[in-house]
């Protein structure tokens, strides 16, 4: 994976870049803080720069830098000075590792790095099992073999981690495959920035609990959201490979590095702390490694070679899994995968007539690098119907004030009063915000309706609410409140109602509600403003779908409540008595009916005598019955004298019958059958 | 339950109809007179009584895939509606739409229907050489309602609250001492008229009032509903349809409902359809008419819950007793 150029190879580029740029070897030297002595030896071969130089002078000069000489391997973190030991990232284990909370988060955070607003984010998850030599490539790749003591000593733990590396190995050992879960996003920023400290990279790769975000709209402010990705791995591995939408290094594309996270462990008597970074080793930094600029092959060894050089991050989870446990093989990860971003995420990919949609999502699954499924593009029209289509219906302009038809989208204005901040005099500052209310009739394939979906920034769902107050009977519909930017405006008012809404979100970002922030940073009188918007948004529901009060026909209460005509409620005992449970029945050639017929019969200690009775069915009149030719008992009864005798304690019986044709009405193949059972008529 | 089967092979899929929208003359109507839970449409909700027709939008969901790799051909899918007082019979074919629902609209003539009419959905095909045949349908018809404001199902008896002696219901004058009147002739479901020209019944009826009042209201109510109860039944066993060997059928309506509800307190020890053949036999033949009125007061009475109130109203005026002791 190193890529060699020499000294004389880097001379010779150094050179060739300064004449380009019109830069003088004595400019390079003062800007570089060395003597000229030194750049005139590295342009004529006689010596390198170390690594850190290379990358100031890339930095300084932009364009192909030197490639690392340096290997790139595992560096693991030694224990702490202070000899404190940590079982686990407290971080990954407040997530259950559930791969519908992994693409909530990972997919949260690609939107909120869209780059180039005009287009959408596209994220992809790639699901992609690997056995045999496939597997066997993969690991040797990934430096297996530096990796496993460390597993197998961090396995023998009595800690909950232990216990989960323990199981995921002996799988590996024994069962012999691995899943890759990939998440791939473009068009998004891409990991940028150095190493350490304050960038995104940073934020990503070394930090923990910390939010980096472009956008002051994002939803995961606090930062747990990439912690998922390594909670969702059993090994607690997760390789990255990002390219960059502003150059590092003179580089954007293949900056890679690994990170793993074990608990406390000691290895041949050395401690290490737990986390472990693939990369190459920092000369500044003992014992520590940074991201590599890799090449294309090894890229495509360690499964993380991107199609497009379109900036964005491909996150590597190995050892994937799904602790939630309703997930048994990979389809059932597809499909989960599938409806947990069209649930979470339909309103972003929703596009109008003439707007792009926010985000692009798909899955696909493959085992040893053969597509199973073909890459599933996640419709919102397909998972969320109704939703979708009152946000398209917004998008493209055609509410309605009321419905008349079940595809229309009403839409009603719900007014936000967001108050002054603390800090503003009195007489500025708050606003008004119109946040907008859509609400359709409910499809067929939704699962649940008459809830209310609220949503705010980009079209990112805070909550999901019943409607209080909805008459009895109300029809199933869906709604949808855009409030903030989610509404599309860009207005001061928009921007204000942001924020204040953000205030009233608690650290899950689930509910919009009275906020200690929200008390101390707005004026006072903020908290009754959530309330009222609550208040105001149900009854802006109820306007639209509420039907108007019944009027009853009339009549005293205590009258009409004894003489309802409702059976349900007031029919008692019910399979006391022998009921058919299935009949099949066909015409034979000579033109009769043969019927089979199952009965279930309620528990009783006495035997039943019932009479088996064909009727013709008829639309209108008196139906005509059939004889039978031939009855015969099945099974649990006996025929005496025409009548069926069921054995005592029996719970199910059957028997099959020939209606006499001779005695037909009408041609058997022109009518239907009815079958009956009766008690036996003495007239019969 | 009744089984019936058919000599070919039918859809084993659901048929499902929906209305989708509505218009009176051309003009949409708002969703809320149709309700998809109750699967009712209420065409009187404006209150605009001149409509000439209403145009109901539908749209049905078949089960695509077995209809084509079944048995079955020109398969086509109609809607049906009826109205059992006027006797008509309106059909009109749904035509299928681009993402494999059936499409089309139906429409209800105002001359034609009187109160209530029943929308059904057949889908028929050619099987055999024989064209036309009912291979599925939506078991659960839709109702479109001419005069109710609100889309539900009928739940209780009319309640009518009239002078008696007012000159607009001349034929109810020589019933005008009378406090009340159950009726169950002619309207599409029973009535029970309240005389408002009887003095203070409307006012003990209503709500409010002392403990002894409240005791007599409970208890009046009862009597008037075991009566009705009485009179329905008699009315609904009366007017029945017979198969070829005397077995009656279900009348459909509120008749069914008021035989299903009281049947099981008339015969507890048969199945429902025995126990209406028995009501019916010894109704018709006269076998044991006298035994059955002592089952039907029993069955009203408990509907009318004619026990627990007397009960009540008594220990009121214990209790009133008590207190003026």
């Amino acid at each position: 994976m190193d890529n060699e150029v020499g000294a004389e190879g880097y001379g010779s580029w150094l050179e060739q870049r300064l004449r380009q740029q019109g830069i003088s070897t004595a400019e390079l030297a003062k800007r570089l803080d060395v003597t000229p002595a030194a750049v005139s030896a590295w342009i004529g071969g006689r010596s390198e720069p170390r690594d850190a130089m290379k990358r100031a002078v890339a930095n300084l000069l932009g364009g192909e830098p030197t490639p690392l000489a340096s290997p790139v391997s595992w560096y693991h973190r030694p224990a702490h000075a202070d000899g404190g030991r940590e079982f686990g990232n407290a971080a990954a284990f407040a997530f259950d590792a559930d791969v519908s909370v992994l693409a909530r988060e990972a997919t949260q955070n690609s939107l909120d790095e869209r780059l180039d607003s005009a287009r959408p984010v596209r994220v992809r998850y790639t699901l992609h099992e690997l056995t045999g030599d496939h597997l066997n490539f993969f690991l040797r790749d990934l430096g297996w073999d530096d990796l496993e003591p460390h597993y197998r000593v961090a396995a023998e733990q009595k800690q909950k981690v232990g216990r989960v590396l323990a199981e995921a190995l002996r799988e590996l050992r024994e069962i012999g495959s691995l899943l890759l879960l990939r998440v791939d996003d473009f068009n998004a920023t891409g990991l940028i920035g150095g190493d350490y400290g304050d960038s995104k990279f940073a934020a990503v790769v070394r930090d923990q609990l910390n939010s980096n975000k472009s956008s002051n709209q994002a939803g995961g402010s606090y930062g747990l959201g990439k912690a998922t990705l390594w909670a969702t791995s059993r090994f607690g591995l997760v390789l990255i490979n990002s390219t960059l939408s502003e150059p590092h290094e003179g580089r954007t594309e293949r900056r890679l590095v690994g990170r793993l996270e074990l608990p406390w462990h000691v290895l041949a008597e050395d401690e290490f702390a737990g986390p472990a970074w693939l990369g190459t080793g920092d000369p500044e930094r003992e014992g520590i490694a940074r991201s590599w600029w890799a090449d294309e092959a090894t890229a495509e060894a360690l499964h993380l070679e991107r199609d497009t050089s379109e900036p964005g991050t491909s996150f590597l989870i190995v050892g994937a899994h799904d602790a939630a446990g309703d997930t048994g093989n990979l389809q059932d990860m597809h499909r989960k995968l599938v409806s947990t971003l069209g649930q979470n995420f339909w309103a972003a990919m929703t596009s109008g007539r003439d707007r792009t949609p926010l985000l692009e999502a798909s899955v696909v699954t493959m085992r040893n690098g053969i597509f199973v499924t073909d890459e599933e593009r996640v419709d919102p029209h397909v998972e969320q119907p109704a939703c979708a289509r009152a946000l398209r219906a917004y998008l493209d302009g055609d509410t309605v004030d009321q419905l008349t038809a079940a595809h229309q989208v009403a839409l009603a204005h719900v007014t936000l009063r967001v108050p002054r901040l603390g800090t503003e005099p009195r007489t500025e500052g708050g606003a008004e915000h119109e946040a907008v209310l859509l609400v359709t009739p409910a499809d067929d394939k939704d699962e649940s309706s008459n809830r209310l979906v609220c949503m705010r920034g980009n079209r990112m769902t805070v909550m999901e609410r019943a409607v209080r107050d909805l008459p009895l009977g109300t029809d199933p519909f869906q709604a949808v409140l855009l409030a903030g930017r989610a509404t599309g405006r860009e207005t001061r008012a928009t921007g204000l109602a942001e924020a204040f809404l953000r205030a009233a979100e608690p650290p899950e970002h689930n509910d919009w509600n009275k906020t200690e922030e929200l008390a101390a940073t707005y004026a006072r009188g903020a908290l009754s403003r959530i309330t009222e918007f609550r208040r105001d948004m149900d009854a802006a529901v109820r306007g639209i779908i509420g039907r108007r009060k019944a009027k009853r026909d009339g009549g005293p209460d205590v009258l009409r409540d004894l003489l309802r005509l409702d059976v349900a409620n007031t029919s008692r005992r019910v399979n006391a008595h022998p009921s058919i449970r299935h009949v099949s029945a066909s015409v034979d050639d000579s033109g009769a009916w043969q019927v089979q017929a199952e009965v279930k019969l309620p528990a009783r200690e006495d035997a039943w005598t019932l009479e088996a009775v064909a009727k013709f069915d008829v639309r209108s009149g008196g139906r005509p019955r059939v004889p039978w030719a031939r009855l015969a008992a099945g099974e649990n009864c006996r025929v005496e004298n025409g009548l069926l005798m069921f054995s005592p304690g029996a719970r199910s019986a059957s028997f099959t019958g020939v209606t006499d044709v001779t005695a037909h009405p009408v041609n058997a193949a022109m009518a239907s059958l009815v079958v009956d059972l009766q008690k036996a008529r003495e007239s019969a | 339950m009744t089984t019936s089967v058919r000599p070919y092979p039918t859809l084993a899929g659901s048929v499902e109809l929906e209305v989708v929208g509505a218009a009176l003359d051309g003009r949409p109507q708002l969703l809320d007179m149709i309700s998809r839970q109750e699967r009712v449409v209420a065409l009187h909700l404006n209150e605009r009584s001149d409509w000439r027709e209403a145009r109901l939008e539908l749209r049905a969901r078949l089960p695509q895939r077995e209809l084509s790799t079944g048995p079955w051909q020109k398969v086509e899918c109609v809607a049906v509606l009826t109205e059992g007082v006027t006797n008509s019979r309106t059909l009109r074919p749904l035509r299928r739409a681009s993402d494999g629902s059936w499409a089309g609209s139906i429409t209800v003539e105002r001359d034609l229907h009187r109160v209530r009419a029943d929308l059904d959905l057949f889908v028929t095909a050619t099987i055999g050489d024989v064209p036309g045949r009912i291979v599925g349908t939506d078991e659960n018809p839709w109702i479109v309602d001419l005069t109710a404001r609100t889309p539900l199902r009928q739940r209780t008896l009319e309640i009518n609250e009239v002078d008696f002696g007012d000159a607009d219901v001349p034929w109810l004058s020589r019933f005008k001492e009378l406090p009340w009147l159950v009726e169950t002739s002619g309207g599409d479901v029973p009535t029970v008229h309240l005389n408002l020209g009887f003095e203070g019944l409307k006012e003990l009826l209503g709500s409010g009032g002392s403990v002894s009042e409240k005791a007599l209201r409970g208890s009046i109510a009862a009597q008037i509903a075991a009566e009705a109860w009485t009179a329905m039944f008699h009315s609904a066993i009366s007017e029945l349809e017979l198969d070829d060997d005397g077995t009656p059928q279900w009348p459909g309506g509120w008749r069914e409902s008021v035989l299903r509800i009281m049947l099981p307190d008339v015969h507890p020890e048969l199945p429902p359809a025995d126990a209406l053949f028995e009501a019916h036999s010894s109704r018709a033949n006269g076998g044991g008419w006298h035994e059955l009125q002592s089952r039907i007061q029993y069955a009203a009475s408990r509907r009318a819950k004619v026990s627990r109130s007397l009960s009540t109203a008594i220990r009121s005026l214990d209790r009133s007793k008590e207190a003026r002791a």
